[in-house]
């Protein structure tokens, strides 16, 4: 075979290893110009100019000024913005062990080929993801009413009553499962695309070791999902973190349980929107944005050293 | 692993898992059919409430049909609705979700390639800045954003949606990490030596291989970008280049609105929120099927 | 290559960075000059010369009335668009003026966001364009609405929204309740109704309405507010009146006598529909919202009167909603703008189409006083003529009540200070106060000079 030549050669020209990288150096940067150019244009620059926003206020009377750090200082003093950062932290610790320990454990069931109807069961758990946001709070405002939703309904019918959903303690906890709902499935596919690039090879020897399904799960799908299961991870901080879509809607049915700071980016949104606080909601923006990289950071070392050690 | 078992056994995986299917099991398939339950409960009432008129809608047991079965003419009225919009905004979303999939599928391979395969100056602060920029939330930046759009006459265009939703960083980040996992340096080097340039090698050989990742990307920026709301909410004012999101949701504030005649709108909601999900269903299900023949990477070293 | 140059060109370049955003806020914030007189000659003259105007409203049908202004200028053209509704409209509109362009000429607002809107000196006084005789037209309140505090004509009136009561005959037959005429009355009725059949509370009060509160408040004379004109601010929510309201709701919350839930959404459609609230305290355009809205309830309902606060005094009400039409400062074509927001709130035949067709409740009087409206009969009020009581409400409504410079802040304000305290069954009365505080921090962030009562 060509390729096992190839591959041999490839080793033996290893010295040749820096003219190749000069060379495909430059494809390199032709291969990720489209991307980030794109990326520059659309992202970057606003968001350069949106940093460059947070350093001014302007007043409704009295016109604009420069302030150089005033928005940012202004803000580690917000016991607003750190009770919403505090709330979506907890959010997290609540809610994203629990959606990747089921979506993990429901990607490792449809890998086993054990479950009938397993396409069914796939698409049905994955088609919440493809629901808008706004359906899906629309859908679970519905289900969480505290008069006629049918939990209440089914409640009365036994004569007891339905916790109250759309309360301040559980509201947390509502939030949590509608966001459970749309993504599960998401990372759920995710896991189980991973799953499948796992080498047979593998299987064959723990096959050979006599393993059965669980021991093949735990000792080599898990460690092989490790890469995959970080993605997902990284990505759980920022969407935790960045929660603004379903408190946003679900605010038109409690609102006053879920005020106008009651997550970090809803505060920012409503500084901009409502407050006309452009400014200041750009340096509240990019704090959080701080939060959140320095959060993913602590967590990737954390998790880069107990795998190692 | 190295190459040569690769390349040898390319066909392992496949016995595999066809050799597994033997043994089925209750417990797992109840416990994966609750499951389904649960994700299927809230798309069953959007269901049950498009067959609804909106007497019954607001009087009746929300989880089960009762009153007219209006589900038709719900539908009927609502792609009829003031002359056709529906319609046209189901069009919009199509043409906004298919080309910012298609672009950003494309452009989240080439990128992903580039940073899994070559050293180059600046790729990893490249990549990282990619990742930093996704953790500040862009929500409250929209002004600034609107208003450097405007500058350059894209707001208030099909552009200001498709451009932004070109970029997926998410799916840069699968890309690179699948590009590492399913595309060996090996077969790189037997093109170069074979003195393909390094394009013809991404375009002829590559891209194959990518197919499932690629696949995965654009379902993800498809399913984006169709639902996307805040940003065409901010960026368009025209109600002919809404996308179905918004324009739903302008219905809904139209249902709610203070004053005047709004109309019989709620159920045109409710019904319209239901024929939007189902492309995407659709769309998922012939990706799906994709998934399941592009898996030859099952045998690719991880 | 010359070090020097090459940094001093980097510095301009910086120094031209740096400015360049400032520019482009400046220049969205440097209104176009606009005459301070304007004679009939130069408007016959711009409405027969070829021009095109945007009008951003939401109001559906609306195209009716555009068509009858093209057809009495034929030269113009209006571009409609629907870029939202509330506070999605506002968002927009704010974007769209501090950009360089994308503004439309002539916009819907409501009544509560004009002085908003004033502030920021986006809207054009209208006095110079023809605009005498116009005051007679409409009702007083609705007027002096649209009016600034230095004799600006800011907005024209286009529908308004006197407030009433809309009640459940049935349940209020079943319990043998009165309706209430006073507050007391009220209270009384809300404890009967509510001790009769748990179920079931005499009105609901939304936490998050903060536009039904300022109704509340403007009824009963607190007008928190007035006295403020420009830079300065007056806030006064210590006011006996003030407390008064603020104390009767949230007593009445806090027995638990009527229920919090948020209005405007799934559960309160469905409560309305299977009888959760015997009342709805609501203004003008309630009536053709519920008929969509609570269809299955149709016939059950009528309408009175708002309960007064003092059973002999001549009866007052007050405003909840309504709109105006602006034209915004950032048009180069204030006269066919002008001309237009005038036209479609003014010109017989587009008033009757907005009453008759759109069921906006009128502001002018010409309406208010036409059998052909007042004598419309409802089916879904029992056969009531419902414009005929409204029209009576309307003369009662007091001119007197001041919009704060940024009311969607006092909205959100009042939500998370007196709302909440609704919701929480806390004492309403302290959470005046944490609102009036909150008002006014932000409105020194803002810049205002704030003076309190």
């Amino acid at each position: 075979m060509t390729a096992t030549a190839t591959a041999r050669k490839a080793r033996a020209e290893a010295p040749a290893r820096r003219g190749r990288t000069n060379r495909s150096g430059r494809a390199g940067y032709l291969f990720v110009a489209p991307f980030m150019i794109v990326f520059a244009a659309m992202f970057l620059v606003p968001l350069i100019y949106a940093a460059y926003f947070s350093f001014f206020r302007e007043q409704l009377v009295g016109g604009t000024v420069f302030v150089g750090f005033e928005n940012y200082t202004r803000a580690f003093g917000d016991a607003e913005l750190w009770t919403g950062i505090g709330r979506v932290g907890l959010f997290f610790l609540l809610q994203v062990p629990v959606m990747l320990v089921v979506a993990l454990f429901l990607a490792l069931a449809l890998d086993t080929g054990m479950v009938r109807l397993s396409r069914f069961a796939r698409l049905s758990i994955f088609v919440p993801y493809a629901v808008p946001g706004v359906i899906a709070a629309l859908m679970w405002g519905y289900l969480y009413g505290p008069d006629f939703g049918p939990f209440a309904q089914l409640a009365e019918k036994i004569g007891a009553s339905a916790p109250d959903f759309l309360g301040a303690d559980l509201m947390l906890g509502s939030l949590a499962n509608i966001v459970f709902w749309e993504f599960t499935g998401y990372n759920m596919v995710i896991l189980f695309a991973a799953l499948r690039a796992v080498p047979g090879e593998l299987y064959e020897a723990a096959a050979v070791d006599g393993a059965g399904p669980w021991r093949t799960a735990w000792s080599i799908k898990i460690p092989a999902l490790r890469g995959a299961l970080m993605v997902c991870l990284i990505f759980s901080i920022i969407g935790s973190f960045q929660l603004f879509n379903e408190p946003n809607l679900l605010q038109g049915l409690a609102p006053t349980v879920i005020d106008r700071a009651y997550t970090p980016n809803l505060y920012a949104y409503n500084l901009a929107f409502v407050g006309q606080e452009y400014n200041y909601a750009a340096a509240v923006s990019f704090i959080l944005g701080m939060v959140i990289l320095v959060g993913s950071y602590v967590f990737m070392f954390l998790t880069n050293r107990r795998s190692r050690s | 692993m190295t190459a040569e078992t690769m390349i040898e056994r390319p066909r392992t995986g496949r016995a595999r898992r066809t050799g597994r299917r033997s043994g089925r099991s209750t417990v797992l398939t109840v416990g994966m059919l609750a499951a389904a339950a649960y994700f299927l409960l809230p798309l069953f009432w959007l269901l049950v409430s498009s067959s609804k008129t909106s007497t019954d809608l607001f009087s009746t047991f929300g989880l089960w049909f009762s009153g007219d079965f209006a589900l038709f003419d719900n539908i009927g009225r609502t792609v009829s609705h003031d002359g056709n919009v529906f319609l046209r905004w189901m069009g919009n979303t199509l043409l906004y979700a298919i080309t910012a999939a298609g672009g950003g599928a494309l452009l989240a391979s080439l990128a992903g390639y580039g940073f899994a395969k070559y050293r180059f100056r600046g790729d990893r602060t490249m990549f990282m800045i990619v990742l930093g920029a996704v953790m500040v939330p862009t929500t409250a930046l929209a002004i600034p954003t609107y208003l450097l759009f405007s500058q350059i006459g894209l707001a208030d265009t099909p552009w200001a949606i498709i451009l932004p939703s070109l970029i997926n960083p998410f799916g840069l980040f699968l890309m690179t990490v699948y590009v590492q996992s399913a595309v060996p340096d090996s077969l790189l080097e037997a093109g170069r030596i074979d003195g393909a340039g390094e394009f013809r090698i991404f375009f002829q050989v590559t891209l194959r291989l990518l197919a499932p990742g690629f696949a995965t990307v654009l379902l993800f920026t498809l399913v984006n970008t169709w639902n996307n709301y805040f940003l065409p909410l901010i960026m368009l004012n025209d109600p002919d280049l809404y996308p179905i999101t918004v324009g739903l949701a302008r219905w809904q504030g139209q249902a709610a609105a203070a004053g005047g005649a709004s109309g019989d709108l709620i159920p045109l909601v409710v019904t319209g929120s239901l024929l939007s999900v189902v492309p995407l269903i659709i769309a998922f299900l012939f990706l799906q099927r994709y998934w399941q023949s592009g898996l030859m990477t099952g045998a690719v070293k991880q | 290559m010359n070090p020097r140059l090459s940094r001093r060109a980097a510095a301009k370049g910086f120094a031209a960075a740096v400015a360049a955003p400032l520019a482009l806020g400046a220049c969205a914030r440097d209104k176009t000059d606009h005459p301070t007189s304007v004679t009939q000659a130069q408007i016959d003259e711009a409405m027969r010369t070829p021009t095109e105007i945007t009008f951003w409203t939401w109001v559906p049908g609306i195209e009716k009335e555009i068509a009858l202004f093209e057809e009495a200028y034929p030269a113009i053209k209006v571009n409609l668009v629907n870029a939202g509704q509330g506070a999605s409209h506002y968002s927009k509109l704010r974007t769209a003026l501090r950009a360089v362009n994308g503004a439309p000429d002539v916009a819907q607002m409501e009544f509560q966001m004009i002085q908003s809107f004033a502030i920021t000196e986006d809207l054009l006084d209208l006095r110079p364009y023809a605009m005498e005789g116009l005051e007679e037209k409409f009702v007083d309140f609705a007027w002096s609405q649209a009016t600034g505090t230095g004799g600006e004509i800011w907005a024209i009136p286009q529908d308004t929204g006197p407030m009433g009561m809309l009640y459940r005959n049935d349940i209020f037959e079943a319990h043998g309740i009165e309706v209430p005429a006073t507050w007391d009355d009220f209270a009384a009725a809300a404890e009967v109704l509510h001790g009769a059949d748990p179920e079931v509370y005499l009105t609901n009060l939304a936490p998050s309405q903060g536009a039904f509160f300022a109704a509340m408040l403007w009824q009963a004379g607190a007008d928190p507010f007035a006295g403020s004109d420009g830079a300065d601010l007056r806030v006064d929510l210590e006011s006996e009146a003030a407390v008064k309201v603020a104390s009767y709701w949230g007593d009445l919350a806090e027995r638990g006598l009527v229920s919090t839930d948020a209005d405007f959404n799934d559960q309160w459609y469905q409560a309305l529909n299977r009888g959760k609230y015997a009342t709805w305290v609501a203004p003008a355009w309630a009536p053709t919202f519920l008929t969509t809205a609570a269809a299955s309830t149709s016939g059950k309902w009528r309408v009175a009167p708002l309960p007064q606060w003092e059973a002999d005094a001549p009866p007052v009400s007050s405003n909840w909603g309504g709109s105006t039409s602006v034209v915004l400062s950032t048009t180069e074509k204030e006269i066919p703008a002008a001309v237009f927001a005038q036209f479609i709130n003014t010109d017989r035949e587009c008033i009757e189409t907005m009453a008759f067709e759109q069921s906006l409740y009128p502001p002018t009087r010409e309406l208010l006083e036409d059998p052909e409206f007042t004598g419309d009969q409802l089916e879904f009020y029992g056969g009531q003529e419902v414009n005929a009581l409204f029209a009576e409400i309307s003369d009662t409504v007091s001119p007197d009540f001041q919009w704060a410079p940024f009311q969607d802040q006092v909205y959100a304000d009042f939500t998370a200070t007196v709302g909440t305290a609704f919701t929480e069954r806390t004492d309403a009365v302290a959470a005046l106060g944490a609102w009036r505080d909150r008002i006014v921090e932000y409105a020194e962030y803002q810049g205002f000079e704030v003076t309190g009562s």
